[in-house]
């Protein structure tokens, strides 16, 4: 996962720099990116933070994968008084009236929102399954995961079933009683917030049984496992996910541009590690990361500055388009992105022009991949709000 | 059958599969720990190199025997050549080095692999003829779970056979005894742990050749089953084969059919397990040395 996080903040720091760099303090500079490594170590992540801060003297900081990771991380940037964007985790908790921290921005959708969004692609958009399963991992982020769908399915789907729900240990190895369990509760779509391993294991093993229910999720989307289910095991996956745009994909030139640039530069320069299947398209998660570091960017060529006070004057209530065409914006008083989600139909390579609408016209030819993609409308995936936290009080769901 | 009795069979199959699964593993572990009383940390980390050989070999010839055969025994090479130039040394030296060394061991074959094969997962299918399901009492069962099953019960008998029927297997046992007594007789003692050693890691690898088209190869691989592995090996005994074997498959239905009725409290049923037999028999099921 780290060397997406890094080559997603790089290619958007690269860009700048080729383009003469930033406007900040009266002089153009160059954006520069510090590789550091938590380890998925609390102790460790600390130790890196406080080092970028102290001793490399960065003005933000950027990440990560792992919710438990980017509280020390905005914890570090409230300490220091330095900006940090979370592009990557995803608990609510990390804006609420508890961890609410000036200085940090979190740029991601939130388990909250991703619930909600699939419950609501069921409800409005589908129309056919109602019964559920809820199978995801027996730790906070997997319970807040299943939270948000059942809050969703409450709220838009009140005829729907949740005909099971269960939390596994965390890098569980045998999913098989799991899926038995499944099978026999007769559900239509199996809703897990699985992060890998554990959402690569649980797909393989469900095809390995002969299981063929589509999963509804956000994080089966890594290419290398998705060839090695294969096209069938892969048909009718449910991906929501927050770099999309509705069908076709590509439809600016700017777009385009941007797609085969990273494209081209895939298959003729890169050397290992980023030479590998995983980083063939700009877009998906690397599309996500890529954007969200172009608008951090944005807002500082914007502010003029990288006075972290002026950031945060101009990143609050701030409005910004992803090449995608999505916009985003900045709820003010928590910090947390609004965004339309976009919900992907996994399908096979032959189908997938509908959203690869350029030459080879497939995302990849060993699985199913995007295909129909509908959009889950901003207001109705509205960011959970924490009423506690003195900022938003008195504020609607929109943070006005 | 009805389809309720038939989930309750088939969970007990998926407990049988995985308490093949961690016999496995936990078998080339006990014959390390266990009768040679080396604290191999590493021992999961051995399980994830072969199955990395076994990606390997299968890519260069696309033959899933081969790569059963050959992924063993280069992580056995591999055993072989810790236990000889690292391991020998530090073992008079008691657990606690072997405990650091081995842990360190493991931060190398870690390092390794990312070095050659990098941090992504890479893909392993399960070989076309043991693809798919095959009707068991009437049920769909997919064939390679039962091919696991039968390959742990041919290793129990291998090791059987090797340790109560061959006269390698009584010096092996001796030893375990009384190593020095051996030595006395003029048995070449370096060369029978490292002989053992090598099966030991030799195990781990047939485990991780067996286990790669189940789960995701990626380097975190070890840390997967190590935890089961050991709780396995001091719940059945140091040194029982016998005992890792019935614990491993007390151990999976335990797993299967605590999902199935206690589901929220299905990760802790193992750990019960052993409090319960170790308050009772400190010396594990079958476990004569503590």
């Amino acid at each position: 996962m780290g060397q997406i996080y890094y080559i997603s903040a790089l290619w958007a720091a690269h860009d700048i720099n080729k383009r003469g760099g930033l406007l900040v303090d009266g002089k153009k500079k160059l954006v520069e990116v510090i590789k550091a490594d938590h380890m998925s170590k609390p102790d460790q992540c600390k130790k890196i933070c406080e080092r970028m801060v102290l001793q490399e003297k960065v003005h933000i900081l950027w990440g990560t994968d792992g919710s438990n990771m980017m509280k020390i991380i905005n914890e570090t940037a409230n300490k220091y008084k330095v900006i940090a964007q979370n592009t990557a985790s995803i608990a609510d908790e990390l804006q609420d009236a508890t961890n609410f921290s000036r200085y940090a921005f979190m740029s991601s959708f939130s388990t909250d929102q991703v619930g909600r969004g699939i419950a609501y692609y069921y409800s409005q958009i589908r129309k056919k399954e109602k019964k559920f399963y809820i199978l995801c991992q027996d730790y906070m982020f997997g319970h807040a995961m299943a939270e948000g769908f059942k809050k969703g399915l409450k709220e838009y789907f009140p005829q729907a079933e949740i005909v099971g729900e269960d939390y596994h240990k965390l890098f569980l190895t045998d999913f098989a009683p799991y899926l038995e369990k499944i099978k026999g509760s007769k559900a239509e779509v199996i809703y897990t917030g699985d992060w890998i391993p554990d959402a690569a294991n649980l797909l393989k093993q469900a095809r390995q049984m002969g299981i063929t229910l589509p999963f509804a999720h956000i994080f089966l989307d890594e290419p290398n496992f998705l060839h090695e289910v294969g096209v069938d095991g892969t048909k009718g996956l449910v991906q929501l996910s927050q770099y999309g745009a509705e069908n076709p994909n590509f439809k600016t030139p700017e777009q385009i541009k941007y797609y085969k640039t990273w494209n081209n530069l895939w298959k003729t320069k890169w050397t290992a590690p980023f030479n590998t299947r995983l980083f063939e398209h700009g877009t998906g998660n690397i599309g996500s990361y890529t954007q969200q570091t172009y608008w951090l960017l944005s807002v500082i060529e914007r502010a003029k500055s990288t006075d972290p006070e002026r950031i945060i004057k101009v990143w609050e209530g701030d409005s910004y388009q992803y090449v995608t065409g999505k916009i985003m914006k900045m709820r003010p008083c928590d910090h947390k992105a609004i965004q339309d989600l976009h919900i992907f139909e996994f399908v096979p390579p032959e189908q997938q022009k509908v959203s690869f609408n350029i030459p080879p016209y497939y995302w990849y030819q060993g699985c199913s991949n995007v295909g129909p993609t509908f959009t889950v409308p901003a207001e109705k995936v509205l960011p959970l709000m924490d009423r506690n936290l003195d900022r938003c009080k008195g504020k609607n769901d929109w943070g006005e | 059958m009805d389809p309720k009795t038939a989930m309750y069979v088939a969970q007990g199959i998926h407990g049988l599969a995985y308490g093949m699964i961690l016999f496995l593993v936990a078998s080339g572990l006990n014959i390390i720990f266990g009768m040679m009383g080396i604290l191999n940390l590493a021992h999961a980390s051995f399980f994830m190199l072969s199955a990395y050989f076994s990606y390997q070999f299968l890519s260069m010839t696309g033959n899933f025997w081969l790569s059963l055969l050959l992924a063993p025994v280069a992580t056995a090479f591999f055993g072989i050549l810790l236990e000889r130039f690292l391991l020998r040394k530090m073992h008079a030296l008691g657990h606690m080095g072997e405990l650091i060394l081995t842990v360190g061991v493991s931060l190398v074959i870690l390092a390794g692999v990312k070095i050659f094969w990098g941090t992504e997962s890479l893909p392993l299918k399960i070989p076309p003829f043991l693809k798919g399901l095959v009707s068991v009492a009437g049920m769909d069962y997919p064939v390679y779970r039962l091919f696991v099953i039968g390959l742990a019960l041919a290793v129990l008998a291998m090791m059987a056979l090797l340790l109560y029927k061959t006269r390698l297997g009584k010096i092996v046992r001796a030893a375990v005894s009384d190593a020095d007594m051996v030595n006395a007789l003029g048995i070449n003692m370096p060369l029978v742990f490292m002989f053992v050693f090598g099966v030991g890691t030799w195990l781990a690898g047939v485990a991780g050749v067996a286990i790669a088209p189940i789960l995701l190869v990626f380097p975190g691989l070890a840390d997967q089953i190590g935890m089961d592995a050991f709780v396995v090996v001091v719940t059945g005994g140091l040194g029982s084969l016998s005992g890792a074997f019935i614990v491993s498959i007390i151990f999976g239905l335990l797993s299967s059919y605590g999902v199935q009725f206690l589901s929220s409290l299905a990760p802790l049923l193992m750990f019960l397990f052993m409090a319960i037999v170790l308050a009772i028999k400190p010396t594990g099921f079958f476990g004569e040395r503590e």
